[in-house]
This record gives C-alpha cells, structure tokens and sequence, in this order.
C-alpha cells in the first residue's frame, strides 16, 4: 500500500515537471536583435538611390570579371555581327559553334553569396533584374523617390528589352519578384507581351517624370537631370517601337510618332556609364578587361572584323584612325598604350577562321595574311579601363528617326535625321578620350560628301547604325538591329562542324539550368520556340 | 547555494557575453531548484550512503543490494556464506561500514574492506589467528596481466579463508606473504576469478584474467554523457574503440570509420589532406539542412559543418576541411555512434541528424604513453584513357608550336606513331602515348604521428597531458598540413561528493596549399587529369617563363599548367583552436545529483589564397584573406536521481536546461593586381575591398528524462524538450520561436526470464521519438548592402539575400520508430545486434532553390517530408576461441531506403548540385530517393528511335533521375586473427545502390581522352560532322552518358600487430606494440572507367565529381608502447 502511494507520488511529481518544462517561456526578448544581420541595412535604413547605381553599372556587365560581356557580348555578338574576329580556340560564336554556357550567360545564374562578399550570381537576371525590381517596390510609395521610382521602371525596360531580344520569351512580369510575391519559378510571358507592356511601361513612366521632384543622387547616366530622362525616355520608346517594324508596323508606328519631338538632341544627351578603374573587376570597364587580355589572349588574338574595316576603310571614313590600331602595346599593368593608327595600314581579321594548321581553316591560309598583329585591334581610347561603356546615344535616335522619316513619313526629314545621326555617330566619339575626338568640320565633311539616298535609304540608315552600335562595343544592339533590319547584308562563314548549317545564329538558346531549376515553365517555353529552341530559331519580333 | 557558486563560475568564463545569459541562467537554476525540491520529498539515497529494507533475507541478496548501490564487490567462499544466518535490516541513507557492521552482528562471519572490495571470512578464523605460530611464509611475488598481456591495476590479490589481501599495483604487479599450500584468490572488476596455490615453485606468478561472461554489465555513453548498462538502452549505440582509429590511421579521423559502423555512411571528399568527410547516419533526413551528425566531445556540443563548396559553377576552390578532422585519435578513448531519435531526444535539434559522441582520455595509472605512426601514400590512376590519338584536333598532327598549343588539352589528333612532333613549347618529341602522368605528377606522400601521454594520478584525482605532432606531405606537390595538439584533461574531488572534470584541447594547424577541386583554373588535380594522351606533364615542369609568366600549354588561359597550380598558386589556412570544458557534479546524499557543465569551442582561422602574378588567367594575380573567428558556447545544468519504488522498481528523473551561443565574425580582404609584382600581401594590391560576414544564433532548451528500471529486465525511458531559437525570430513580428517534442523508448532483456544454455544475453528494444530543428541566423529579414568599392565614388548598394527571406518561419520536426534486438549466443562467440528504423521528416526548413529569373537562387521556406526505413545489423562470430589463437569475424550492414514524399505544393522537384559540365545536376524529386543524379536522356521518337538534329547529333530529351547519390546498401566485413603475440586484422567494405555524375568522363568525351571517342574516329558522323564535333555534341547534349553506378568493394584496411611482452624490457616498458598497416589497398570491384566511385567533391552535394585529387593508397607502421 505504502508502496503504492509511494510511486503515485512518485510519477505526479515526475509528471508536474515534465508539465512544468512544456509551459515554461524562454527568454526570448533579445531573440529580435540576435537575428538580425548587422553588417545589413533595412528598408528603414537605407538609401535607394545606392541601388540605381548597381543597376546602371550591372547593365554594362557583370562585377564578376564581366561575365556575360565577355560570353555574350563579345564572343557571340561581336563576331557574329562582324565586328569582331577572333581566333582564339573558344570564341565559339566567330564559327556559330554552340557553347551553351556562354549562350546562356547573358541569362545568369545564382550564386550562393550575395554582397558585399559576391554578387548574388552573374547574369541579367541576378545582377540586373533583382535590385531594378526591388528599386520599384522600394520607392514606388514614397513620394520622396518620387523620380527614382520612374526611373528604376525605365532602367527595367531597357535591361528586360535587352534579355528578350537575346532568348525571346522569357520571364518578365513575374520577374525579379521572388520576395516580394513569393514567385519562385516565374512564367516565361509571350514576347508580343512584353515588348506591349514595355511601351506602356516607358509611356508612362516618362510622362510621369518631374522636373521639380527628386533629382536622384545615384544616377550615373545623368547626374539626376530630369530633363535629360524625359529624353531618354522617349528615345528608348523609339528604339522598343522600331524592333517591331517587321511583325507590328502599325503599332512601331504609333509609339514612334509619340516618341518624335521629344527624342535627345545632342551628344551630351548620350547616356553611358563611365567606370573606375580602382574598384578592381566590379567596377572597370567591362569590355575593356576582356579586350585587354585580363582574362585570356583576347588582347592579341580578337581583332576588328575585316567586314567591318572594309566598311570604313574605302570610304576614308574619319573614325577609322581613332578606333583602330595595329601592333598594339600595353604596360605592366596591361593598360593600353596605343599602336599604329595610320588608316592606310588598318586591316580587319576575316572571321571563321582558327589556328587549327588547317589550311583551309588557319589564319595564316588567309589571303593577305601577314601577321596576327598586323589586323586591327580597337584602339587604345576604347579599351580605356576607366573608359564610357555607351548605353543609348543621339546618334542611335537620329538615325532610328531617320528611317520612321523614310518608312512613315513621320517626324521631319529622313536626310536630316540621316544627316545628324551619322555626324553625331563620328563626334561622340570624343567622350571615349579627348584624343579620339573628331573636329566637327571632318565629321560635317564626311557626311556631306556621303549623302543620304532615299532609294538604299533603309540599308544606308541600318549600316551607319550597325557601325555605329559597332564603334560603341553595344554588339548586343548590332545584332537586334541587324536581325530587324537585315542590314548590313553580312556573308556567313564557312567553318566545318558548326551548329547553324552554316547560317548567322537568330538566336540564345535557354540556359540549360532553367530546365533543372524552373523545369515546367522551361519546358513549355523550350517547346515553344519558332524553329527550335536552339542558335537558329527566332524571337517573335524577328519573324 | 552551490548551484549559484557554480553558475557564477560559469558566467565569469563566459565573460563578455555574460550579462544576457545572466537573467536566463537565474530562470533556469529556479526551473532546477522547484524540480530537484519536488524530486527530494521522495528521495532515497544512491551514492556512498546505503538504503535497506529487508527482512529475513537471504545475506547474498543483501550483497547485491549494496553492490548496486555502492558499487563495492562482495568476495566470499560460497560454502561459508551458506551458513550465514538470514538477516533483517532497515536504514536510510547509512554509510556502508555501519551496514556492514549491522549484518555481521550476529552472524560468524566477519568482513573487511579492501579497495572496493568487501572480502567475507569466518570470525573464528581470526580469533585462532592469534595463539598460533606464524607458519613459514613465503614471499610470493606476481603480476596480474589481462587477455592482452597488460597489466591488470587495483586486482586484488586474496588469500582464501584469511583478511589478508592486496592490491595490484600501477604495473600490474602485487607482493603478498603467503603459506605454502594457502590459495590465492585474485579478482576484479569485469573479469573472472582465479585461485593459484601456494607453493615454493610459483613464487614468482604471472596471472592472466579472463574477461567475465558478464556483456549484462557493458556499459555504454548515451546523450549528456549519461553512461548506462547496455541493457537498459532502448536504442542502438555502437561503440568504436579508440585503438581502432589510431593504427590504421586517418587525417581525418572521421574517414577512419568508414564500413565499421553498421548503418554509418562515411565519405571521405577527395580534397587531399585534412579535407571533410560526409557522415551520414541512417540515410539522408534533411532537404537542404545539414545530414551530417552533431558531434559531442566530452559532453560539449560541437558542429562539423564541411567547409566545402555547394557544387556549383567555378567551384575552384578548396574543401577547408571540417571540425572534427582536428581531432586527434590518439586522445580518443571511445567514439559512440547514437543512430536513431531516441538515442538523440536529449540532444534536441542538433541531434536530429544523429549523435557521434567522443570520449577523451584521462588517466587511469602513472604511466607515459607514446605512439608513433608514419604511413606513405601513393597515388592510384583511376582512369583507363585512350592512348591511340595523341594531342590535336581533327586527326591532325601539330605542325608547330602555335597548332600544338592552340590544340591544348585536345587529344583528337592523329594516331600516335612516335615519329617527332611539334609540341606547344616549340621542342620537337616523339608522339607516343604518355601513360604515367599521374604517378609522375602526384610523389610519394606520407603522414608522420607522434604522441607522448603523460597519465598521473594523485589523491583524490588524475591528469593526463598528451602533445601531439602530426606532419602530412600530400600526395599534391607542394601541399599538406602540419598540426599540433595539446590535450589537458583534469578530474579531480576537492570536496567529499564533489567531483571536477576540466579539459582543454589545444589545437594548431596549418594546411598548406590545400588543392583545389572541381573546375580547371588554378587546380593541378584538373589539369594533369586532362593533359593530352602525347604530353609529358614533366615537359611542363619547368612552370614559369623567364619573364614570370605561367609556362601554359595551351590557349585556353584557364588550362593552368599543373606545375604552377601547384608551385605558385597559394591556399593556406591557420586555425588556432581551443576547445575546453569543465563539468562540475555534486552529489547529495540522498543521491541527488547536481551537474553544471560549460564548454567552449573557439577557433580562429585565417585563410590566404593567392592567384599568382603571371597567372595566364589573371597576369596581375589577387589575393583573398579571410579571417575567421568563431565560438560556440554551450552551458547546462541537469538534476537528477535514482528513486527506489520498491524491490524491484526504480525511476530515474532527470531535468536539465542548457544555453547556447554560437558567433561568427568573418572578414574577407580581397585584392587584386600587386603594386610591386610576386610580393602577396594584401596592402600590396591595388584594388583591395573588404566584406563583413557576421553570424549569431542563440538557443535554449529545458528537458526531462524519466527513466524506470524493473528488476534488471524492463527499462523505461521518456524524455521531453523545449527549444526557443533565436534564428526564428523577425523583428516586428512576434512569431512562435519554440518547439516541444517527446521521446519514449523501452528495453526488455528477455534472457533474464528466459535462459537457455546458448543465450546468454538477449535483449528486446523499441523507442519512438520526435525531433524538432530550426535553421541558421538571418533568414527572416530582407537585407541590404553595400560592395566594397564604389563607382566614382557613388556607393553601389544591393541586396544581401540570395535566398528570398521568409518572417513566418517555425521549427520543423523528424520522427522516428526503432526496433532491435542485441544477443549473444553460445558464450558470447556470437553476437547479433539488429535494428529496424523508420524516420519521417515534415515541414522541413528548406533553402529551395528557385529559377534565378526570380532574382534569387533560393527561397527559405518550410516546405516538405522526407522519410527513411531501413535496417541495420551488425553479427560477429568467434569460429576459433583457442589458447594462442582466435578468429573473430563480423559484418555489419544496413539497407536505407529513402523516400522524398513531398516538397512544396506543385513543386515536383528541387535542385541540389550542379556540375561544373552544366548538364549533370542532383535534385530531391518528388516519388524518389533524396540527392537523384539527374540528366538529359536522349531523345525519342514515337518509333523509339533516337532523335538527331540537322547535324547528325542526337537531340537531348528529357532531364530524368537515374538514381540516388547515396548508396542505399552498405556494408563491412572485419576479421580480427590472434596467433600467440601476433594479431592480423583487416576490413573489407563496399556501398551499392548509388549514383555518381562523371565530369571527368564529361570531358573525356570533350577533349577526346574517353575510350568511347574511339569509335569512328577517322570518319565522319550526321552530316559530315568530324569526331571530335560529334562528340562533344554527344557529351553536351547527352549527360545521362556520364551517370555511373558508384558501387564498389574495397579492401580497406590491413593490420598486422606484434605485441611485445613486457619483461623483455624488463618491465621497464609496460608492453609495447608494433604493426604494419595498410589502408585502401585495392579496389575488389567498381563499376566507373575512369573515376573512383568514391571521388566526390563537396560533402553538401554528394554525386558530383571533377578535379579532385585521385585515390591514393597508403602503408606505414605503428609503434606504441607505456612507460
């Protein structure tokens, strides 16, 4: 009996502990101030003009040794335009041979550190994208960002336009979103879609500019000039507009005519980002630490195309002694200390071609071949590792007015636009170095002595835009352009063993990694592709 | 009043952060003292004080009594205590000499207490004793030895029917006067007794004991350091000797137990010396958190996350090793493996992947130990390349040195005809086939051991210091590591019923050069794997160019020349480590036991890693430092006693609460371009940014244990815990940051009720249990930042996150079932220990990856159930016990059988690893097993036939699963020999059922290495495509080629041990031991062409291999002996 009562107790006041332990509280008071990072900022603390400035310079390439301009820009786009030649073994792009890395860089994939230690990952996506939609949500209901917040929405127009142009559909109303809406694996939207809300986009964002509100401190483009954004708005609403002049005419049109009168009017309208070259690779010039070797045998082995000097050369045309080189030098450092820039000498390197010790396919088979170093390497003002990366220039809206003028009689005349976009196209460049600048009687000269025929007007416009977007390094643009337009009429190369049956690649495939990472949206978008989802099928502007 | 004495003690140690932990600590000690008062109203006594309540009682039954609860032996004649009287005795809490006294009041007997033995004699005998002439004596002289010829400390030596006895002294030996013809009884603890007669011919002895037939008495270590008989477990513990880790030694100790542990899936990562090693207990139970066990050193939490890489792209860097490797096996007196919940209920969320708990040594004699252990290591080529074509690209001979080198790594030349050819340094040399890159490449490398123990023991405590040195040269030129070791364990009672445990380890290290792994740049593994089948890798030794530069052998900048990878790139780490603890436990008593215990790990690592000046890839070089210190603070306090229901009942309550603080601080320096050139300092560079990576995370638990034992055959255990965790919390948000959870598990010793001649243990076990788990600090909060540099002086801000945040974050919870069974059969020559698990992990706190067009590589949500079954056992077989030779063998195995149930809603699957080829992935896939090797399958027409595109290459198709990365049946055998002095031991294991993603035969297919490429390899393929375009196209677009089973079976480990006896030293050496070992001599089978199926490169993503240093084998000697 005793014993009984005994355990009885026993187990009520194990029982009571363990009761007792399920009800207690911790002392959790502080738990709010332990979990909170304090090497970050929050909302409440931090400025968002910051962030403007990370997007403008991650639109000019990654901080990560320039990762998709190297891939992208430079490797594809450059040689598949011609405007570029390289035959360094993995330019695969100079022989329309498929990397599917490169072709997926301009895409981007994550990274498992963000900053201040990495950059989230490389690629639009991560580097340009994320903070551009996160600078809206953040500014969007405080009137004191008031310009901020419409130009954050013109920022992401200009970043989204470039991703679809390159891959076609491609997430972008849920993009970018995964805080704020929880939207882990973003919908691949239609291109028809996003190039519709782009204009609506760039519209509305423009007209909602203030010239008395907020002048934002983080802008590198134009130092928080308003007036300044309402141009480049409208010159961007031009450039969107005209990508659609072979599928949608009609609405190219519409927002062209909205766009005239309101365009830049001037070089000093030109946006562009000029680096620094004491951030190291996050903030020197992208294109420049490619073409300087930093990263391979760039500097002595990618040339000027020889379409590209055959395109100038002939015609005396005044940039060629400021753009190109031969028998380049450098420093220790590899900055750039100049060549031969005698015009007479310069010769482009033809593409397609290798250092395989094929005849028919090494360099040294090349009619006319003298040395590597004999070709034309851009020249010293372009690799600049402190130099401008363009973004959209005067000279890009005078000529893109030019041919609205020529095909819908819209906006003036197709001559003086002609006339102002290939003069503007020659002086700007003196915003590389005070040494490339041309006087502008040379420039007035050139372009009198090279006048604008109505009867080849559109390839006249479209090859003077192609040098152009070629003499900014925005190869990215020649290839838009070239695929809109369809001019110049470049020759493909004749390289054995590449993947487009010999065609100039349409095309970036989809990064293979979205298929692992966002597999039903990929695949309903890898499916979908006019002509397959490969270097040769089309987005649907280029129909 | 003690309890605030010892906790003041506590928050002084703990020094800085003290203040918050105070008002925490004050709660708990109230929590302790309410709980202890309760427990006291009905306390008796377990300790030195005895508690009886008998009557009429047999007096042997008495005996157990006060064996059980004092500890002390009971030696007597048998027929003398046949004629002792019944007794009747009732006390409390009274010290044994006054029970003693009260029971042989009345009978003719009497006692005496030697050591902890109480010896029986007749009362008489002594009386008689007196009026007698001393008979002569004889002075005998012996030593007691065990099984292994060691010597038995504190035996007692006895003479039969007299009080007389003595104690073996520190060297085993005893002297004791005795008569002729009188019987010497010698005892001890654990072993069987013996009787010698006296006689003038054996006065000088040498007494071997036999181990007891006594396995009911085993004892094992259990969560807190509780040690309990094996019968009372409700679980499977496994225990590993240290001796079994010190021979046959490992870097990382951890890697020693591979195939040793039924149910333990050990993988060592192939990243030289000292890199991590993937322990996985019981089948993966976690998406995305950690699957690697919580390791506890003398009672002190310790976590061994892998500092590797999560198996992305440009994974060119180190693995940085893990926590545990530090280790060293010569302190290490036992390694507990606890597999299941239940075993780990008490550790709480740390445990939930399993429990590894390491004892260190203290000291148990006056002695000076010493070890000293050198293995050699050799390389093994994994591959079985072709060495038909040699360098080039289109079956195409380099003409010159310009073709050579822009052909690179490429071996789709011409066929190899030994005729010379240009090569890429402009040098003409015969094209013939180069087979021995590896072994000219990888030299001899070799691990040097030295430990030197010194064991004292003093009144009322012991000390052992032990220092130890530890020199590894890698296999890797120019890379290994050097580590030193201290170890200070102090056990001591100042007080009566007051005993003190105080250790620390210091630990220094230095890696030299660990290698890198995965993607080519800066990575010797990488490049010497790939070098053309025509190259020479000492053609390339030369390394620099007279100017500086990389000596590169081809175009491709990132092809770093082995040579410099390994001579000029720099990767060092320092760790400065010290891991203390002091455990401080007072008894009452009544029994009551107060135990407050503080630990404290601390290390500080700085890393330097530098990308040399003439880096064909960065010509100006970069230098990263990164400086590391980290803490984990780990206090508790736990009450406990044993209560007495009655005769056959006891209960065990126990509550703790316990407090941890874990910080980081990091700070990255990063460089690049040196203003003077080959100077690496970080204020050389000219660009130079810095990074801030701070971590913190507290959490505190309360628990309970109640534990009931009837009558040595039924145990009971229940157990209850409270975690709050800090990383829980959002600031605005007042979110539940607690979880509760409860375990139960039972054992059943059937062979006390049932006993047939051929068991003599059997023992029945179930448990059930739930584990909760939270997550790492910031994962609430979205969070910006600020690069390092700025652009013209703008800043440039960003967001911190790459994993999107989630406020509403709770703690997730595992569950999990376990049956068993342990016997030993036939006088224990056979043993069977089995279990059977089942584990459910739900609302598992994931870090899922997303689509990066989210902006984001991830999201933290709480997402999924993941479940595991399997069964693990373990049988050993003594087939020949004789005198000079026995052979005991045994295998362990276990089969898992993992199961992803579910991920978040529509969510079908979710990445895990990517490989640097960008076509390999593992993933967790709905329906599956955890970590699927996924890859593009080929493409399939309606027909079955295999699509192609317009070129002739076929098309990729679906990404599909191919199997788990983790094998899913794994399994060891050991054979252990013992002829006379000699002992040869060795291990074979294997794991089956995995999958493994071959980047190595990736690019064997890209660069024309894979014999596979052989095939046409003149002609053409499609539409006029050249081989070397066909297969790469293949590789590309085909990954599901590079899917390998990872099956194997090794021979593991081989020991062959020489005993010395002690006297050939005149005893001056108390034994010494010599062997020969051997481990991963061969590989019995494997299923891989070119790769080891063991070569992964990240523990965080098992699967994926590329570019690690290749297997190697290693044979050495060890030396051990005592003084």
């Amino acid at each position: 009996m005793t014993i009984l009562v005994k355990m009885r107790n026993i187990f009520t006041g194990a029982g009571v502990c363990l009761l007792i332990l399920a009800f207690m509280t911790g002392c959790t008071k502080n738990y709010d101030a332990i979990n909170t990072n304090p090497a970050g900022y929050s909302k409440t603390n931090f400025e968002p003009n910051y962030i403007l400035t990370t997007v403008q310079l991650a639109y000019t390439g990654s901080t990560d040794f320039s990762y998709e301009t190297w891939r992208a820009n430079l490797i594809y786009c450059s040689t598949l335009m011609q405007g570029f030649s390289s035959v360094v073994g993995y330019w695969a792009g100079d022989k329309y041979i498929l990397n599917p890395g490169y072709t997926a860089s301009y895409w981007g994939f994550g990274s498992a550190q963000g900053p201040p230690l990495g950059n989230g990952g490389d690629g639009a996506y991560p580097e340009q994208v994320k903070p551009v939609v996160d600078l809206i949500q953040f500014t969007k209901d405080l009137p004191r960002y008031k310009n901020l917040c419409q130009i954050a929405r013109l920022m992401r127009a200009l970043v989204m336009e470039r991703i679809t142009d390159l891959y076609g559909d491609c997430p972008y109303s849920e993009a970018g979103l995964g805080y704020y809406d929880k939207t882990f694996f973003p919908k691949y939207d239609k291109q028809q879609d996003i190039y519709t809300d782009l204009l609506k986009e760039i519209s509305d964002a423009t007209s909602k500019l203030d010239p008395n509100g907020d002048q934002p401190t983080g802008d590198v483009f134009y130092n928080g000039n308003i007036s300044q954004w309402q141009r480049f708005g409208n010159t961007l609403l031009l450039r969107v507009a005209m990508r659609l002049v072979k599928v949608d005419p009609a609405t190219a049109q519409t927002y062209a005519q909205q766009a005239v009168g309101h365009t830049m009017t001037g070089n000093g309208d030109n946006a562009f980002v000029k680096a620094d070259a004491t951030g190291g690779r996050i903030t020197i010039n992208r294109n420049s630490q490619v073409l300087l070797g930093d990263g391979g045998p760039e500097n002595v082995y990618t040339k000027w195309s020889k379409t590209f000097i055959d395109m100038l050369k002939p015609v005396g045309d005044p940039r060629l002694a400021k753009i190109a080189i031969t028998h380049p030098t450098w420093d220790n450092s590899r900055n750039p200390l100049g060549g031969n820039d005698t015009p007479a000498v310069q010769k482009g390197m033809p593409n397609g071609k290798d250092l395989s010790g094929i005849p028919a396919q090494d360099i040294s088979g090349a009619p006319g071949y003298t040395s590597i170093a004999d070709y034309s390497s851009p020249s010293q003002y372009l690799t600049k590792r402190d130099g401008p990366t363009f973004i959209l220039t005067y000279a890009e809206s005078e000529l893109l007015l030019a041919e609205a003028a020529q095909r819908w009689g819209i906006g003036g005349s197709a001559a003086q636009h002609y006339h102002d976009g290939v003069k503007a196209a020659i002086t700007y460049l003196g915003q590389y170095d005070d040494k490339a600048t041309i006087a502008d009687t040379t420039a007035e000269n050139f372009v009198t002595a090279h006048p604008y025929d109505p009867a080849n007007g559109l390839e006249m416009i479209n090859t003077q835009y192609w040098i152009h977007t070629n003499t900014m390094l925005d190869f990215y643009e020649s290839w838009s352009n070239w695929r809109r337009s369809g001019f110049p009429a470049l020759v493909p190369v004749v390289y054995p063993n590449n993947n487009t049956n010999g065609t100039i690649p349409r095309r970036f495939p989809y990064p293979v990694d979205e298929a692992n990472t966002n597999p039903v949206n990929y695949k309903a978008a890898h499916d979908a592709v006019p002509g397959g989802d490969n270097l040769t099928g089309r987005v649907w502007w280029d129909k | 009043m003690f309890l605030k004495v010892l906790f003041k003690l506590l928050l002084a140690k703990r020094g800085l952060a003290g203040h918050l932990t105070k008002t925490l600590l004050i709660m708990r000690l109230t929590a302790i003292f309410l709980l202890a008062a309760c427990l006291q109203a009905n306390a008796t006594g377990y300790g030195q004080t005895i508690s009886l309540s008998e009557t009429n009682t047999s007096l042997i039954k008495v005996f157990n009594q006060i064996k059980k609860q004092s500890g002390y032996e009971f030696w007597y004649e048998d027929k003398l205590i046949q004629k002792a009287k019944l007794v009747s005795i009732h006390v409390q809490h009274a010290p044994l000499e006054q029970v003693l006294g009260m029971l042989f009041r009345d009978q003719t007997l009497t006692y005496e207490i030697i050591g902890k033995t109480v010896a029986i004699r007749e009362k008489e005998a002594a009386v008689q004793e007196q009026p007698l002439p001393p008979p002569a004596a004889i002075d005998v002289h012996g030593r007691v030895l065990n099984e292994k010829g060691e010597p038995v400390v504190g035996a007692t030596v006895g003479i039969k029917g007299t009080r007389k006895a003595v104690v073996t002294a520190d060297n085993g030996e005893f002297s004791i006067q005795a008569e002729k013809g009188q019987v010497l009884v010698i005892s001890f603890v654990g072993y069987g007794t013996r009787e010698v007669v006296v006689s003038e011919n054996n006065s000088n002895l040498s007494i071997s004991l036999k181990i007891a037939d006594q396995v009911i008495n085993e004892v094992v270590v259990t969560a807190l350091g509780i040690k309990k008989e094996r019968k009372a477990v409700g679980y499977s513990v496994t225990e590993v000797k240290g001796e079994e880790l010190t021979k046959a030694r490992e870097v990382n100790v951890m890697n020693a137990l591979e195939g040793k542990v039924a149910g333990l899936n050990v993988n060592s990562i192939a990243g030289g010396p000292a890199a991590s090693s993937n322990v996985i207990i019981r089948g993966v139970s976690s998406l995305s958190q950690t699957n690697q066990p919580l390791y506890v050193i003398n009672g002190v939490p310790m976590e061994s996350q892998p500092k590797g890489s999560p198996g992305m792209q440009y994974d060119n860097l180190p693995d940085l090793g893990d926590a545990i490797s530090n280790l060293n096996p010569d302190d290490i007196e036992t390694v507990s493996v606890l597999k299941g919940a239940a075993a780990t209920a008490l550790y709480g969320y740390r445990g939930k992947a399993g429990v590894i708990l390491i004892t260190t040594k203290s000291a148990k004699s006056n002695s000076i130990e010493v070890n000293s252990n050198y293995v050699a290591e050799r390389v093994m080529n994994p591959t079985d390349w072709q060495y038909v074509y040699g360098q080039g690209g289109n079956t195409h001979k380099p003409d010159s040195a310009l073709v050579a080198f822009n052909a690179g790594q490429y071996s789709y030349g011409a066929k190899l005809d030994g005729q010379p050819v240009a090569q890429f340094d402009g040098v003409a040399r015969p094209y013939v086939a180069q087979k021995d890159n590896l072994s000219r490449f990888y030299r001899t490398g070799g691990t040097f051991t030295n430990t030197v123990a010194f064991n004292r023991l003093f009144e009322g405590g012991a000390i052992r210091f032990a220092a130890s040195d530890l020199t590894n040269r890698s296999i890797v030129p120019n890379s290994g590591v050097n580590r030193q070791s201290f170890n200070l364990a102090v056990n001591f009672s100042p007080y009566k019923r007051l005993t003190v445990d105080a250790r620390a380890n210091y630990i220094l290290e230095q890696a030299k050069n660990r290698p890198f792994l995965s993607d080519g740049p800066g990575n010797s593994n990488f490049n010497v794997m790939f070098l053309p089948t025509s190259v020479d890798v000492n053609t390339l030794k030369k390394a620099v160019n007279p100017d500086g530069s990389e000596f590169g052998y081809s175009n491709n900048v990132y092809a770093t020349n082995p040579w410099f990878a390994a001579e000029k790139f720099i990767n060092n780490t320092d760790r400065d480590r010290l891991i203390t603890s002091v455990n401080v436990r007072y008894t009452f008593d009544n029994g009551l036991f107060l135990q407050g215990r503080v630990g404290r790990d601390a290390y500080t690592d700085t890393y330097t890693g530098v990308v040399p000046n003439g880096t064909a890839y960065r010509v100006n070089g970069s230098i990263n430092v990164q400086s590391t210190k980290f803490t984990d603070m780990n206090v508790d306090g736990l009450a406990g006693i044993t209560l007495k229901a009655n005769d056959d009942l006891t209960i065990t309550p126990t509550v703790g609460a316990s407090y941890r603080r874990t910080k980081t601080d990091q700070i990255t320096n990063s460089g690049t371009t040196f203003a003077v050139p080959y100077v690496y300092n970080i204020s050389n560079a000219i660009d130079k940014s810095v990074g801030l990576t701070p971590s913190d995370l507290e959490v505190q638990s309360v628990y309970g244990n109640v534990e009931l034992a009837y009558g040595g055959a039924l145990y009971l255990n229940g157990s209850l815990r409270n975690d709050w965790f800090s990383s829980l919390a959002t600031p605005g948000k007042n979110n539940k940051l607690n979880v509760i959870y409860p375990s139960v598990s039972g054992s059943f010793v059937f062979s006390q009720l049932w006993h047939p001649g051929w068991l003599s243990f059997g023992k029945l076990r179930a448990g059930y249990a739930v584990v909760g788990q939270a997550t790492d600090p910031y994962q609430t909060l979205l969070s910006y930042a600020l690069y390092s540099p700025t652009l013209n002086g703008r800043p440039l801000g960003s967001i911190a996150n790459t994993s999107v945040p989630n406020d509403a974050l709770e703690a997730s919870k595992a569950s999990e079932v376990e049956v068993g069974t342990e016997m030993k059969l036939f006088h224990n020559l056979v043993s069977v220990d089995i279990s059977a698990y089942f584990k459910k992990s739900r609302n598992e706190i994931v870090n899922a990856p997303a689509s990066i067009s989210s902006g984001y590589t991830g999201a933290i949500l709480n997402i999924g159930q993941l479940q595991n079954k399997g069964i693990e056992a373990l049988v050993s077989v003594t087939p020949v016990k004789l005198e000079g030779f026995s052979w005991t063998t045994s295998v362990n195995g276990s089969i898992n059988a993992n199961k992803v149930i579910a991920l978040a809603a529509g969510q079908s699957s979710l990445p895990v690893g990517t490989s640097r080829t960008g076509n390999g992935f593992t993933q967790n896939i709905v329906g599956y097993a955890a970590s699927q090797v996924v890859a593009f399958d080929y493409k399939y027409d309606a027909a079955g036939k295999v699509v192609v595109d317009g070129s002739g290459i076929p098309v990729s198709g679906d990404l599909k699963p191919f199997g788990s990365a983790y094998a899913k049946w794994i399994a060891g055998w050991n054979n252990e020999f013992t002829i006379g002095k000699f002992s040869v031991s060795f291990l074979i294991d294997g794991k089956f059922g995995g999958k493994i993603f071959s980047a190595t035969d990736y690019y064997g297919y890209l660069f024309g290495l894979h014999k596979a490429t052989l095939v046409n390899r003149e002609g053409t393929f499609g539409n006029g495509l050249n081989a070397q375009t066909y297969y790469t196209g293949l590789a590309n677009n085909i990954s599901r080629l590079f899917v390998k089973d990872a099956d194997f079976i090794k021979f593991r480990q081989l020991v062959i041990g020489y005993s010395f006896p002690g006297k050939l030293f005149g005893n001056v050496v108390k034994g010494a031991t010599v062997s020969l070992v051997a481990r991963n001599l061969f590989t019995l089978m494997k299923k891989t062409d070119n790769i080891d199926p063991e070569a992964n490169y990240t523990a965080n993503a098992q699967g994926l291999e590329l570019g690690g240093v290749p297997p190697s084998r290693t044979f050495g000697a060890n030396l051990s002996f005592k003084l």
